[in-house]
Order: structure tokens, then C-alpha cells, then sequence
């Protein structure tokens, strides 16, 4: 597997749908996937990763407006996938998603993502959700670095 | 399962017993679907006492979380109980980190889950006769 470090190996512009969000989810783990970035036992937590951030964008970043788009980008670096997600909205800092009450209705899906990934953070100068993936680390699988 | 739905459902002494057959993949676009084919069981029956079983599904997001204690809260409003099983261990691992695995009782498979499930409604059944007797007396 040989990239320019930073240069998308995958990026998808899609319409806020939950349709177009799940062909997305799979053709970016499948991507993931032919570049050596998982293994059988990350697939499924990079699936919900993915997932999570483009819900969340469809669905809090755009409002589920069909006109506004989702960008999904995803980038070699050495020893690290950095996978961005873009929306129209305003943004917001993953640092101030905490832990929700096991009885909560909803907002587990940023919570889950900062689990699962490195480094989850606002990109404010480009306007995107960052995350890090290593390769095939062993899914960190605890609430530690959230 | 000829009629698009994604669960299905059957009686088995007592306890029915929902299996999510035609979706591996539980996700944000077809839990509405899933929400709505067990709720709409749920609301048919009174008292019920539901065992999901999760055998075939590969793989659910976080809008499943939410539907199933969606789910969890009207079965009580139903005077009914809830139980899961079959979770893979990576849907069994993000139950851990939300502590969803100390709201719903979890078995392994169906075959253990039944037993386990109608051993727990006979004490439950037995307490609640203690209990009256004991507030008649």
C-alpha cells in the first residue's frame, strides 16, 4: 500500500439521506478494507464509526435537508487512516460529548466514535470532523479516551 | 418472512420469541422498520414476555440502542418483560461500554435464554404470591 500521505484515497459527496449514507458506510469500509487499514475484527467497529459520524452529520450537521451534502474523505497517512466528515453545519466539539446515562434515548453515536477511534476532534480551519484510525490496532473497546 | 417484514415472531410456552431474520445489518436506515414490526407485537399483547433474538444480525448502530430501550419502556407500560440474545461479541462489547448490558438482561442463545427466562417469570410469579399473602395475613 503505497499513497501520498494526506491524499484521499476515498471521497464521497453524498445528498443527507439515509439511503445514500449506507452505500457510502459500505463502500468506505470496503475501501478500508482493500487497503489493509482493517481486519476482520475492526470491521465492525469502523462500520459503526462511519456510521455514527454520518448520521450525526445528516442528521444533526444538516438537519436531514436532502439539498445539503455530506463529504466523506478518507486519507493514508503513515501508520494512520485520518477519515473527515463534512457537513453544512455549524460544527461542534466532540470533547463536550460525554458519556450519556445508560437509560438515555440517544446520544451515544459521537460517544461510541471517540471508543473506537483516535484523536476525534473539530477540525474548525476546514470544517470537518476528524478521526483516526491505526492500522489493525486492536479496537481500543473502552470508554478510556472518551 | 414473504412480506418484507424483518422480525418474526412465535410463541414458545409463554414467551414469544422475536428473531430479526431478514437483516443482518441493523442500522439507522431500517430501524424504523424493525421499531415499528415489534412494537406493533408489543401493543397486541398485554403482559407480554419478549425474548429478541439477535442470532442473524451482524452488525446494529446506535439508533438500535435507542430503539430497543424505546421498546424495553413500552413493554413495561405493557405490564410485560424484555429480554435479548445471540449478540455477536462486538455487539455484546458496545452493550458493555454504554452500559446497556446492566439495563437488558443478555443470554447467549435462544436454546439457553428460554429456560433461563422462565425460571426468572416462576420466581417472579412465586414472590408476587408470597407478597400477597403476606399483606393479606
Amino acid at each position: 500500500m503505497v499513497a501520498m500521505a494526506g491524499k484521499p484515497f476515498f471521497a464521497q459527496e453524498f445528498p443527507s439521506t439515509l439511503e445514500a449514507m449506507r452505500e457510502t458506510v459500505d463502500s468506505a469500509v470496503k475501501a478500508l478494507a482493500e487497503r489493509g487499514w482493517i481486519g476482520p475484527a475492526q470491521r465492525y467497529y469502523a462500520r459503526l464509526c462511519l456510521e455514527e459520524a454520518l448520521v450525526n452529520a445528516i442528521t444533526h450537521g444538516n438537519k436531514s435537508d436532502v439539498c445539503k451534502k455530506v463529504v466523506l474523505e478518507m486519507s493514508d497517512e503513515e501508520s494512520c487512516c485520518r477519515i473527515r466528515v463534512r457537513d453544512e453545519g455549524e460544527g461542534f466539539c466532540p470533547d463536550n460529548v460525554h458519556k450519556p446515562p445508560a437509560d438515555a434515548l440517544g446520544g451515544r453515536g459521537v460517544y461510541l466514535i471517540k471508543c473506537f477511534m483516535e484523536n476525534v476532534t473539530f477540525n474548525q480551519t476546514e470544517g470537518c470532523l476528524e478521526m483516526v484510525l491505526p492500522r489493525q490496532a486492536p479496537s481500543k473497546g473502552g470508554p478510556s479516551n472518551a | 418472512m414473504h412480506d418484507g417484514s424483518i422480525v418474526s415472531f412465535r410463541e414458545d410456552e409463554g414467551i414469544a420469541v422475536a428473531t430479526v431474520e431478514a437483516a443482518s445489518v441493523l442500522d439507522a436506515l431500517n430501524v424504523d422498520q424493525f421499531g415499528k414490526e415489534v412494537q406493533k407485537y408489543v401493543r397486541g399483547n398485554r403482559g407480554i414476555h419478549l425474548l429478541l433474538d439477535f442470532q442473524k444480525v451482524e452488525y446494529l448502530s446506535s439508533a438500535v440502542l435507542t430503539e430497543l430501550l424505546r421498546i424495553k419502556k413500552a413493554i413495561a407500560e405493557m405490564q410485560g418483560t424484555m429480554r435479548l440474545c445471540a449478540l455477536t461479541k462486538e455487539i455484546r462489547k458496545v452493550f458493555e461500554i454504554t452500559n446497556l448490558d446492566q439495563i437488558f438482561v443478555i443470554d447467549h442463545n435462544v436454546e439457553t435464554a428460554l429456560p433461563r427466562y422462565r425460571r426468572a417469570l416462576q420466581v417472579a410469579a412465586q414472590e408476587e404470591t408470597w407478597k400477597q399473602l403476606h399483606e393479606e395475613s
